[in-house]
């Protein structure tokens, strides 16, 4: 560690120009925007932007959207990527080739692949045709609410991977005699998973869940390939508002429901921050 | 860990083959239909989309005849889907530079120096982090306007140059390594610069190389940027913005566009795959 203070600048001051100039001073300009008019004068309104947009039919139906969406995405990808990485840990040093090939629908591009996604979920698709054979009906996955579970799918099927890895580095750096002390005495499998494993791994579960998180929320990348500028009332999400809304030049609008979401998202980071600080403190 | 082993090994193992393999489906599939003939694939892709009960899209993954008909079109006849390719070339290798000039250093001041404001500055870094592009858009346009860079290339590659994620990810790296290095370093007379290119990049060289993998894949799928920043220059948006368009006309050659474009991303990806492995591995990920 050095201590040397005039020795840090350096390094640090071109970075942090960058990052002052096109992430901070954006931010607080944001902010600016949000409490003005936007007219001429550009006058001070207070917090009445942001009553017009929180009243806003299509920003509250991108609101929900974005909510739902993410609610259902990132839990079920943090849950996928648990039961895996638990399993491949069992079938060590066997299973590489899956670790790897899960690896690399993540650097995939979204665009690209979508042309195999909608195909498979075409009305005469793939997917269909095993539904039919199991003896369902078919589904008319591209329209109206159905469109979601593809979407979901192609967000699994993206940002599993590299959750799973992330879960895996931490399962493997638990010492093996922990469990052999625990087989010893009789503990079961669930009672090792619960009282070994998730303790030991609480710091990396607690990145994964923010990565699903912050992948959940930008899932808008595939739902506008698939839906564009107005997608389906499913998948509006509160990026498609504010895209569209910037289109129409509408500043304040952008700026008043990006810093709305921002501060759900700072919220919602905090309240895991602190809950995983008590997990951890509880678990200790 | 208790290994598992006999029966249940092997239904384990099959389980996770068969996952890899649909995992991998769409890519395979992508390359198999990119060697079929344009004909062949209009007629296939103009199926899609019937709702008519008795219909069914034809379930084949090999191509009736091989072909490089595609090829020859978008690498010969057509370069529409060419000068899209380099211009995303172009934004990766711009983004990829700046980001190795600037957050390398940054990384090292914020894990190996102790002065005031420094976990501040990383505890903003995380919080950055954590916002989706849409919440500094229109300020960032207002700023690039002013600097005179909106509506060319640089508003898209600048802001990438500072991208949190990555500054997180690396100095999450550093923080780990023992002080032994640096201290023997010192112990040689080596100077702050002289340790970091020296000592300390060398020994990084796992979470650099998953860094670059992770932020190659990040700009070759950029559509917000260019979308907003570019928004009236056609002649400069990436692949990845107008593939899809591409793709929905029924050109017949978007199979061979898909897998041009999926290409580099394998290569970057068979060529860092250690590294990404690795250097997940031995980052305090806290």
């Amino acid at each position: 560690m050095y201590r040397k203070k005039r020795l840090v600048l350096p390094f640090i001051l071109p970075g942090l120009l960058g990052i002052l100039m096109f992430y901070v001073i954006p931010f607080f300009w944001g902010i600016w925007y949000s409490v003005t008019d936007g007219s001429f004068q550009n006058s001070f309104v207070g917090f009445q932007n942001y009553l017009n947009v929180w009243q806003n039919p299509m920003f509250q139906l991108g609101l929900k959207n974005t909510m739902e969406l993410s609610l259902i995405c990132s839990p079920s990808l943090f849950l996928l990527a648990f039961v895996i990485s638990v399993a491949l840990n069992r079938l060590r040093p066997a299973g590489g080739f899956f670790r790897n090939s899960v690896l690399l629908p993540y650097l995939m591009p979204s665009s690209a692949v979508l042309i195999i996604w909608l195909l498979w979920f075409d009305y005469g698709g793939p997917v269909n045709r095993l539904i039919t054979a199991l003896g369902g009906t078919r589904v008319f996955w591209l329209q109206g609410a159905e469109l979601r579970l593809p979407v979901i799918l192609l967000f699994l099927w993206k940002n599993l991977g590299f959750c799973v890895v992330i879960f895996l580095a931490a399962l493997q750096a638990i010492p093996e005699s922990l469990y052999e002390y625990a087989i010893l005495e009789g503990a079961s499998f669930p009672r090792q998973a619960f009282s070994i494993t998730l303790p030991l791994i609480v710091p990396s579960a607690f990145l994964v869940f923010i990565l699903c998180w912050v992948n959940a929320f930008r899932i808008f990348k595939e739902v506008y390939f698939i839906g564009g500028a107005y997608p389906d009332e499913a998948l509006y999400t509160l990026q498609n508002y504010m895209n569209n809304m910037y289109g129409k030049l509408n500043y304040q609008n952008v700026t008043t429901a990006a810093y709305s979401f921002a501060v759900i998202v700072f919220a919602l980071f905090g309240l895991l921050f602190f809950l995983q600080q008590r997990a951890q403190r509880g678990l200790n | 860990m208790r290994r598992l082993k006999g029966v249940r090994l092997k239904i384990l193992q099959g389980i996770f083959l068969l996952a890899a393999l649909v995992m991998l489906l769409p890519m395979i599939q992508t390359f198999l239909y990119s060697f079929a003939s344009m004909a062949e694939m209009k007629a296939f892709m103009k199926t899609r989309g019937s709702y008519d009960e008795s219909l069914w899209m034809d379930a084949h993954l090999i191509p009736n005849m091989v072909s490089l008909g595609q090829y020859h079109q978008i690498l010969i006849t057509d370069n529409t889907v060419l000068l899209l390719f380099f211009n995303s070339a172009m934004y990766a290798a711009l983004i990829l530079l700046g980001q190795a000039f600037f957050i390398p250093p940054l990384a090292f001041g914020l894990s190996r120096f102790r002065f005031p404001g420094r976990n501040g500055m990383f505890f903003g870094i995380i919080l950055l982090m954590l916002l989706p592009f849409q919440v500094t858009m229109v300020p960032n346009v207002l700023t690039l306007r002013g600097l005179g860079l909106i509506e060319t290339i640089w508003a898209v590659v600048l802001p990438m140059w500072f991208a949190p994620f990555y500054i997180f990810l690396i100095r999450q790296f550093m923080v780990g390594l023992p002080n032994e290095l640096i201290e023997a370093a010192e112990m040689d007379g080596a100077g702050t610069w002289s340790t970091f290119l020296r000592v300390i990049l060398p020994v990084c060289r796992p979470i650099l190389g998953a860094a670059a993998a992770l932020s190659f894949a990040e700009s070759w799928n950029l559509v917000e940027q260019p979308l907003t920043y570019l928004s009236t220059r056609q002649d400069l948006q990436p692949l990845s913005t107008m593939f899809n368009q591409l793709a929905r006309e029924n050109t017949g050659f978007e199979f061979a566009g898909a897998a041009l474009y999926i290409l580099p991303a394998l290569f970057v990806y068979l060529f860092f795959q250690e590294d990404i492995l690795s250097g997940i591995q031995l980052t305090e990920l806290k």
